[in-house]
């Protein structure tokens, strides 16, 4: 990994923290309905679903669209970052995956504008879209606190399974012992996932879910749910 | 010297296919163009529900797609028109030699236009290699059905896509903005086929797209209302996002699979067009 200065490492933790307030505890991306079907009914079904979000989906689109986001930013290629903000939000399967996005995207545009130390200019980009992406503002902050794009994916794929893993643990349920094993295990993965999802080519983009966008599809008419994707 | 037919063997065949819709003084839709190139045609336009709206089959002779073949069907419905084109039978993707195989279907839809895109399932061959684009372009008031079931494998016969690769892009655009994006990069043996949140180990995979409209919460709930039978390990869901439906299956059977589209499309289009579903004849030869 690229050396990360010290002075990065702090506002890499910030930004990758279940204390940002974007409201990402309130989304499951389907794993709620993926405990209702009983495709996930244990730590063994947890783990496993949640594995396979990650290798399937989540480092064949959204990862590799941060890295791209970041590089855009970084060299202060607005309209590239706007290009791939407006290709990850075309690519959310369902209404909830979209609206999930956007929402975080603009709970996080409306905090970085409160916060000091960054480039205001790039915010008010954001600002005066109309749709913007949760990769896409986290892409602008770890960029401008000069967090190393490897740095900021692994981040962004870590504040992702952390989030799985406690909805499973909410759902499931799943105890604290069998939560953080299920990170351990899925967290040594994400290093050789970042790496691939940075150099990974256009044409082997893909958000091709299938059972994940019927699951996520299914949740917007669940009875009973506790989250709101 | 080469002949004629070992070119095609080595360099594949390109065919490609323009077809224009359009509506004319009385508001019926014409068969206003149509050029072909190699092997793909259609019969003469068919008008099974009345003049306004005109039914297509497309041909693709050879009966199935080879590694270096290329097939690209274009087609404008000028506003105003309505059309539904479909296909006589399941397109077979087969084994590749080393090149891949291509489709790319461009499909714009003027004002007010109506088009449906209602194929067979397309099955791919163990081995297949295929590059698949789809590009949708929707004017205002403009409403496009269609759907794709694909095979992964020759699943009757107990074959699995044990081969090869697939690369699919789908895009839909409505007035000059992506509403829209699939992406597909799958390789055979790729743990997305088995992935409890991909493929599942299921064999059909399809997904039907309504855009331009936006449905009501009685549409939608009755279009939700059906569920998939005859399969054991058929799903499927349904989302709306604004003006686009995304209706997925996923199953072992394309016949299931397209028994569910068609009673979906049957609920959604008189919602969509003001018409009730008109089944081609075709479908149940």
């Amino acid at each position: 990994m690229t050396q990360m200065s010290l002075t990065a490492l702090p506002r890499l933790l910030q930004l990758s923290s279940p204390m940002l307030p974007v409201g990402a505890f309130s989304y499951s991306q389907g794993l709620e309905y993926a405990i209702e079907a009983r495709f996930v009914h244990d730590a063994a079904s947890a783990l496993a679903w949640i594995d396979d979000v990650l290798c399937s989906g989540v480092s064949r689109f959204e990862a590799p669209m941060v890295a791209r986001m970041h590089t855009a930013w970084q060299q202060q290629d607005s309209a590239q970052a706007l290009a791939s903000n407006a290709l990850f939000i075309s690519s959310r399967e369902t209404a909830e995956l979209r609206a999930e996005t956007l929402q975080m995207g603009f709970s996080l545009v409306r905090l970085l504008e409160q916060l000091d130390e960054l480039p205001q200019a790039q915010i008010a980009i954001l600002r005066a879209q109309q749709e913007v992406s949760f990769p896409c503002a986290f892409a602008l902050a770890a960029a401008a606190w000069n967090i190393p794009p490897d740095a900021a994916v692994n981040a962004y794929l870590w504040s992702w399974l952390e989030n799985q893993v406690s909805a499973a643990m909410k759902s499931v349920p799943l105890g604290q012992v069998a939560g953080q094993r299920i990170l351990a295990t899925l967290g040594r993965k994400l290093p050789a996932l970042a790496e691939t999802a940075s150099g990974l080519d256009d044409d082997m983009l893909s958000n091709f879910s299938p059972m994940l966008a019927i699951v996520s599809s299914r949740h917007e008419t669940q009875y009973s749910r506790l989250f709101r994707s | 010297m080469q002949t004629a037919s070992k070119r095609c063997l080595q360099e594949g065949w390109a065919a490609s296919l323009r077809l224009r819709f359009a509506q004319d003084e009385s508001k019926d839709t014409i068969l206003a163009e149509r050029q072909h190139k190699g092997p793909l045609a259609v019969q003469k336009a068919l008008y099974p529900e009345g003049r306004a709206v005109c039914h297509v089959i497309l041909l693709h002779p050879p009966g199935g797609v080879a590694g270096g073949d290329s097939l690209a069907i274009g087609v404008t419905a000028s506003a105003g028109s309505q059309a539904l084109l479909t296909t006589p039978g399941a397109g077979k993707w087969y084994r590749s030699s080393g090149n891949h195989a291509s489709q790319s279907l461009h499909f714009q839809l003027g004002a007010g236009s109506v088009l449906e895109w209602l194929p067979q399932e397309s099955i791919l061959f163990d081995g297949a290699d295929v590059h698949w684009q789809t590009r949708i372009e929707l004017e205002a008031g403009a409403c496009y059905m269609g759907w794709e079931i694909v095979c992964f494998g020759r699943t009757a016969s107990g074959e699995k896509f044990g081969n090869g690769s697939l690369r699919q892009k789908t895009e839909v655009y409505c007035q000059g903005k992506r509403i829209w994006g699939e992406y597909a990069a799958i390789n055979a043996g790729d743990d997305l086929l088995s992935a409890q949140a991909g493929l599942a180990n299921r064999t059909v995979a399809g997904t039907f797209i309504v855009a331009g409209v936006v449905f009501s919460d009685e549409a939608l709930s009755r279009a939700r209302a059906i569920e998939v039978t005859g399969d054991a390990a058929g799903i499927c869901g349904i989302t709306r996002i604004g003006n686009l439906l995304a209706i997925r299956f996923l199953g072992n059977s394309s016949e299931m699979a397209k028994q569910y589209f068609i009673e979906v499309w049957s609920v959604l289009r008189p919602f969509a067009c003001g018409r009730a579903a008109s089944i081609p004849r075709i479908w149940n030869t």
